[in-house]
């Protein structure tokens, strides 16, 4: 069947890159995207730059506005889809329009979570969030941020930018030893302590609204603390409920296969909302973004470009972290190699399964990252010597 | 490259670098004070040895693309990986949404001589 028209239903990254690589691969018919919001946006640097208040809503747009129009893409802005029914082609909105789709993409990423707390609480997942956030984040404001993964870590790095003080708890010692290796995540996370944020070691046993803030105990603590904000940084939800309403299946996100078809055939979804089966989300930018390249492919029959080594970045008190494919802890089987001196930037991490590159994190040392990921996608064999060897140009080890 | 050095610019170029000081597949930034222009230029070199200019701030956030990784005639940003054309500053990989400028290179007995403002 020729797809003559195709509803793109979130305005993420995921969301906008199908209808980009759509049009970039040559679909010529019916394209739409609806957007919650105006003009599509990046989250990046909603932790970051815009939180700060360095950037705002235009320049961090994912597409300058004239764009949509140009690749004759119809951008419903400010628009939520209220339903979507595959086996008669049509998206509802919550206007009651009804949008006409031979493929309907969904693209509708995730939600904060929010466990029930009795106090008021801040999540960061849009501008909304965001310029609320940011009216707590003043010199001398005390700030609770409750987990210390990616996000919460930058929020702390920004808060602390913007003078205020903050106590940054997590159960985990350290946090994000999964994503960057323990010995990389312990320093990492003892930078929040070098810039004067107390982090602890704890879970949060209750959340309490008071008459000037928030009392919240910490494990192992005899008396509350008071704060003035609280920040819930504990992970997504993904947004499933068109797909559940449909009775497509879903699990901790909506099941496609590597084609990102969902379990419908006219149905596909990418990025936050979607989840490979028997695989994890990868919850990162660029996996989001590749998700849309996929979809797009599976939408013409063509070629999807080949899977490649999940990598994400961060940023916290100015260092610039990334990483790559999977790091692991050293055991049998692997061993962890380290290029430089860790704690002292540029450095870098590389986790070897025997002569292969499984992962590698680095802190303000990208190419090193690069080489990794060409490394891992391209199988190369290499030596832990000529990796930990900084006079090594590790280009020529491709 | 090409060899002409028309076009009513500056004929000569400047001499910025020697050709081998840039390893394959790297890149050396030129202050705004040498190159007269507004942004530094990132001379880049591709991994088939030719060399390439480009305004070397990437167009979506603050970096140096001649610390980027330049292959197959790509710079990939070192921020966020944003993919820039050698040749002509397009973007051919997101994040960035704006072209970059490029400008005009020639090798001239191992000596990298560079035409701000030209194109190539």
């Amino acid at each position: 069947m020729t797809v003559a028209s195709v509803v793109v239903v979130g305005g993420g990254v995921a969301g906008v890159s199908t209808v980009a690589e759509l049009r970039k691969a040559g679909y010529a018919g019916e394209l739409v995207l609806v957007s919650a919001d105006a003009v599509p946006y990046d989250r990046p640097p909603l932790s970051k730059e815009y939180l700060a208040g360095g950037r705002d809503l235009e320049s961090i747009a994912l597409q300058p506005s004239q764009w949509y129009a140009e690749q004759e893409i119809s951008l419903v802005g400010g628009a939520v889809a209220v339903a979507i029914r595959p086996d008669t082609g049509e998206v509802e909105l919550d206007d009651g329009r009804l949008l006409a789709a031979d493929k309907i993409v969904l693209a509708t990423g995730g939600r904060a979570a929010r466990p029930a707390v009795g106090a008021p609480s801040h999540v960061l997942r849009d501008v909304t969030d965001a310029d609320r956030l940011r009216t707590s984040l003043v010199p001398g404001a005390r700030l609770l941020i409750v987990g210390a993964g990616l996000i919460g870590a930058e929020v702390a790095s920004t808060a602390r930018g913007l003078g205020a003080e903050v106590v940054l708890v997590d159960p985990l010692d350290p946090p994000l030893a999964a994503a960057v290796g323990v010995e990389a995540a312990r320093w990492l996370h003892g930078l929040h302590a070098d810039h004067g944020v107390e982090a602890v070691t704890a879970t949060v046993e209750t959340l309490l609204e008071t008459p000037t803030g928030v009392a919240a105990q910490l494990s192992g603590e005899p008396d509350s603390r008071e704060f003035d904000a609280v920040l819930l940084a504990v992970g997504l939800v993904p947004e499933t409920g068109l797909a559940d309403a449909a009775g497509l299946e879903t699990s901790r996100g909506v099941l496609v296969d590597a084609g990102q078809v969902a379990s419908h055939p006219s149905v596909l979804a990418v990025g936050d909302c979607a989840r490979l089966r028997d695989h994890h989300r990868a919850e990162h930018w660029e996996a989001a973004q590749l998700d849309g390249v996929r979809a797009a492919a599976t939408i013409l029959g063509t070629e999807p470009p080949p899977a490649a080594a999940p990598w994400w970045w961060s940023d916290r008190y100015g260092l610039h972290v990334e990483g790559v494919g999977e790091m692991r802890s050293p055991d049998a089987m692997h061993q962890n190699v380290v290029r430089g001196v860790l704690g002292e930037p540029p450095f870098s991490v590389f986790t070897l399964h025997g002569e292969r590159v499984v992962g590698a994190v680095a802190v303000d040392d990208p190419n090193a990252v690069r080489a990794a990921r060409r490394m891992i996608d391209r199988q190369v064999d290499v030596r832990a010597s000529d990796l930990a060897d900084t006079t090594q140009n590790l280009r020529k080890l491709l | 490259m090409t060899g002409n050095t028309g076009n009513g610019g500056n004929s000569t170029g400047i001499r910025v670098a020697s050709v081998d000081d840039i390893p394959e597949g790297e890149g050396i930034a030129i202050s705004s004070d040498v190159t007269g222009t507004e942004d530094d230029i990132a001379i880049l070199r591709d991994d088939d040895g030719t060399c390439w200019a480009l305004n070397d701030t990437c167009t979506h956030e603050t970096a140096s693309l001649a610390e980027g990784w330049v292959e197959e005639g790509d710079v990939e940003c070192p921020l966020h990986s944003s993919r820039f054309n050698l040749k002509t500053g397009k973007v051919d990989g997101l994040p960035a949404t704006r072209d970059t400028v490029p400008h005009r290179v020639e090798v001239r007995d191992g000596e990298v001589y560079l035409f701000p403002g030209e194109r190539p």
